[in-house]
């Protein structure tokens, strides 16, 4: 939770005007010409998602910021928090709907991305999904829908494509790895996902055991513990901040020496949070995910008007894949020349921007309204920031390859 | 002659009252916007549940934190018949009441045969709706953790069959839920049914010993309610079209059902749509006031303190305290 000093009795009291009149005030799609587009986001920016949330805010009104400065038709975003409650989706996005928004970004989570989806579609207003990697959230028929994310099963692919790859990177070969997984949607998902690829790619490492964990774990010991009896090259962790934390610290206590941990794609090891908790042990850790292309002249731009609007947070994935929904909306909005979500669905569906952050092919989308050409690279936390270390086309500094073993540093 | 006077006066004006109540209800979406309709159907389905739980706390007495199960049970069942089965709701829905219903009367029969009583009972609850909830978050086909999707309703979708639509067909599948649970609470807690519960309540061994049959009484009381929460849980999924084991079964859910009730007062029948409004909505005032003052988390402060003013200031709940500041009103009438 963030504290604004300026907050004081008065603001509260007009806040509570404001927030109360807005509240009953049925304004569906009242625009005049010439205002601006009004763009709904919704974002769990409270509850157990807050930190993720937030960390998409900063990219969304960072894109809107600098799509106003590109130049670009004039957007008002208009904020919805859904308190990471699945439920509160629908009720977020008919209350953007009704507020006069003609096009949606959202939602992070994949269940309050569909219950919002439904009210979208009955709408017909069109969602942009910044993050959301169930693959139903484009397999279930709905129009309106656009997701610029990887699904799980293609996030999972560009993972283990990209831990195939790193023996030719690093010219070190490992035999066998430990699979360990946190057992919540994501972590069930990402676990089933390897284990079918790693036949279907024919990756030449063994996995000798695989590991699941509750999500609520506090204490890894008898995880890491099992993982050490393995014996293997590599661990391989799916996991959140939280767990990649306990996990670290662990095999540091029972000084495990491995040729690498990596994560295959797996949210956590590259936030801020880790990198600050686990300090030097944090470092060598690898992680393969879609993330920016630090090679471009646009998000050079866009990390350095970050650093300057938020001194202390990280530029990663979230912010990114926000920021790139903003520019995807504001693209539509140009071409379709009009507000009218009608018109802006007929543009999102003609998406091709060639010049964009993330790293992949040009942004478009497919007749199920997914983007798929997001790639991932292979990242590694080099003194406690993330650095791109493959594919060698965008890699920003060399694999360190096998690690520095804990006890060492 | 007192009854004679109740008949003349108190009930026509309350039937008056009940319904101008339904009718105003009955007409919220041809009044308000989208948005504040899908707010409502929210009061609805948690009044609507809340109901259900209230006619085991509130009137027989016992403390289930597992409603969240039976409202799992409904949903999955409702959502995997119709989509793996292609069978309506029409069918998905009573047929989670019923399996619900016996998931109920199982727990019920297993805890009151060893005689479980109080808090160990609530304790039960606790551990049958974790045991599901880890069942379900590993059984592969409903989607474990990762979740169980329906698919998009079809353009040629004919609501009133397949029960899913917009947010004006959800609020009144919702109101005619909460319409009928409201009917059967009130059937059975006014008939002898309701009686003999009441007596449960207050002493369930004197009940006992004047011959009433708590053991089936209360297993019936379970099934009943597990049976209503599971409805709750059917349309909850149709409306959701998504279902993930730990935020529909978990224990926020659970909480998330009793809070109405809790708030709008225990053992009434009017009391858990009280609570839910006051819950929701309130919920949806500091959320705005959260954003406009651009305050994370603002609104869940709010909320608590809220919540934690109310179960100071009238621990017997919104509804009695409004029936009792009307009294002294229909006294000087």
């Amino acid at each position: 939770m963030t504290c604004n000093p300026a907050v004081d009795r008065r603001t509260i009291l007009k806040g509570a005007t404001a927030g109360a009149a807005l509240s009953i005030t049925p304004l569906r799609h009242v625009r005049a010409a010439g205002t601006p587009v009004k763009v709904g986001v919704l974002l769990p920016t409270s509850g157990v998602l807050a930190f993720l949330g937030q960390a998409c805010r900063r990219g969304i009104d960072l894109g809107a910021k600098m799509m106003a400065e590109n130049g670009a038709p004039a957007v008002e975003i208009l904020h919805v928090d859904t308190e990471s409650k699945a439920e509160q989706g629908r009720v977020a996005a008919e209350k953007l709907i009704r507020e006069g928004c003609s096009v949606l970004i959202g939602a992070f989570d994949s269940g309050t991305t569909i219950s919002a989806a439904q009210a979208a579609e009955a709408a017909k207003v069109p969602l942009v999904v910044n993050i959301a990697a169930a693959p139903q959230i484009t397999s279930q028929g709905f129009k309106y829908v656009f997701r610029n994310f990887t699904p799980g099963a293609t996030l999972v692919y560009n993972a283990v494509a990209r831990i195939k790859e790193l023996s030719s990177l690093t010219g070190v070969s490992p035999k066998t790895a430990v699979l360990m997984h946190v057992n919540d949607t994501f972590g069930h998902a990402v676990a089933k996902g390897v284990d079918i690829l790693w036949q279907k790619l024919n990756v030449p490492i063994e996995i000798v055991d695989t590991i699941s964990y509750s999500r609520l774990a506090k204490d890894m010991s008898v995880e890491i513990g099992r993982a050490k009896a393995a014996k293997p090259d590599i661990l391989m962790p799916v996991t959140r901040v939280n767990d990649a934390i306990l996990i670290v610290r662990e095999l540091v206590k029972q000084n495990v020496e491995l040729f690498g941990v990596i994560g295959p794609g797996s949210p956590g090891p590259y936030e801020k949070a880790f990198t600050d908790a686990t300090g030097k042990y944090g470092d060598e850790y690898m992680d393969c995910v879609p993330w920016y292309d630090p090679t471009r002249v646009k998000t050079r731009r866009a990390i350095a008007a970050f650093a300057e609007a938020y001194p202390d947070q990280r530029f990663e994935l979230n912010v990114g894949f926000s920021y790139e929904a903003v520019e995807i909306v504001a693209d539509a909005i140009a071409r379709a020349g009009s507000g009218e979500p009608g018109a802006l669905q007929a543009a999102l569906r003609a998406t091709n921007l060639q010049d964009h952050i993330m790293y992949g092919g040009p942004i478009t989308f497919d007749e199920t309204g997914q983007n798929p050409n997001i790639g991932g690279v292979l990242l590694q936390n080099q003194g406690g920031t993330p650095k791109v270390v493959g594919p060698a086309e965008i890699a920003v500094a060399k694999p360190v390859f096998p690690m520095t073993p804990f006890a060492e540093r | 002659m007192v009854r004679r006077e109740r008949k003349r006066t108190g009930r026509p004006r309350g039937v008056v009252a009940a319904t101008a109540f339904f009718c105003a209800l009955f007409l919220v979406p041809h009044l308000l916007d989208d948005a504040w309709v899908a707010v409502l159907t929210l009061v609805l389905f948690f009044a609507f549940v809340g109901q259900a739980w209230n006619l085991m706390m509130g009137h027989v007495g016992l403390l289930s934190l597992g409603h969240a199960l039976f409202l799992g049970i409904g949903g999955y069942t409702t959502a995997v018949l119709l989509q793996d089965y292609g069978m309506t709701p029409w069918i998905g829905i009573p047929a989670g009441a019923l399996v619900a219903a016996m998931v109920g009367a199982g727990i019920a029969w297993l805890g009151f045969r060893f005689s479980v009583r109080g808090v160990y009972f609530a304790l039960l609850t606790i551990a049958f709706a974790e045991f599901f909830r880890i069942l379900f978050s590993n059984w592969p086909l409903i989607g474990g953790t990762g979740g169980y999707f329906l698919r998009v309703v079809p353009e040629d979708n004919v609501p009133l069959l397949s029960l899913r639509g917009g947010a004006d067909h959800f609020y009144y599948l919702f109101f005619v839920l909460f319409l009928v649970g409201l009917i059967v609470s009130a059937r059975l807690v006014r008939g002898r049914i309701g009686m003999f519960w009441s007596a449960i309540r207050e002493d369930e061994d004197a009940a006992r010993a004047l011959g009433v049959r708590s053991f089936r009484l209360k297993v019936l009381v379970v099934a009943v309610s597990a049976a209503m929460t599971a409805c709750g849980g059917g349309a909850f999924a149709l409306m959701n079209g998504s279902l993930f084991p730990n935020t529909l079964m978990g224990m926020q859910m659970s909480i998330q059902i009793i809070l109405a009730p809790i708030i709008g007062g225990l053992g009434t029948l009017f009391g858990p749509f009280v609570g839910a409004v006051f819950v929701v909505l309130v919920l949806e005032f500091s959320r705005d006031l959260g954003q406009t003052a651009g305050v994370y988390g603002l609104s869940t402060l709010i909320y608590g303190l809220t919540v934690l003013g109310v179960i100071l200031y009238m621990p017997e709940g919104i509804w009695p305290r409004l029936v009792r500041l009307a009294q002294p009103l229909r006294r000087d009438r």
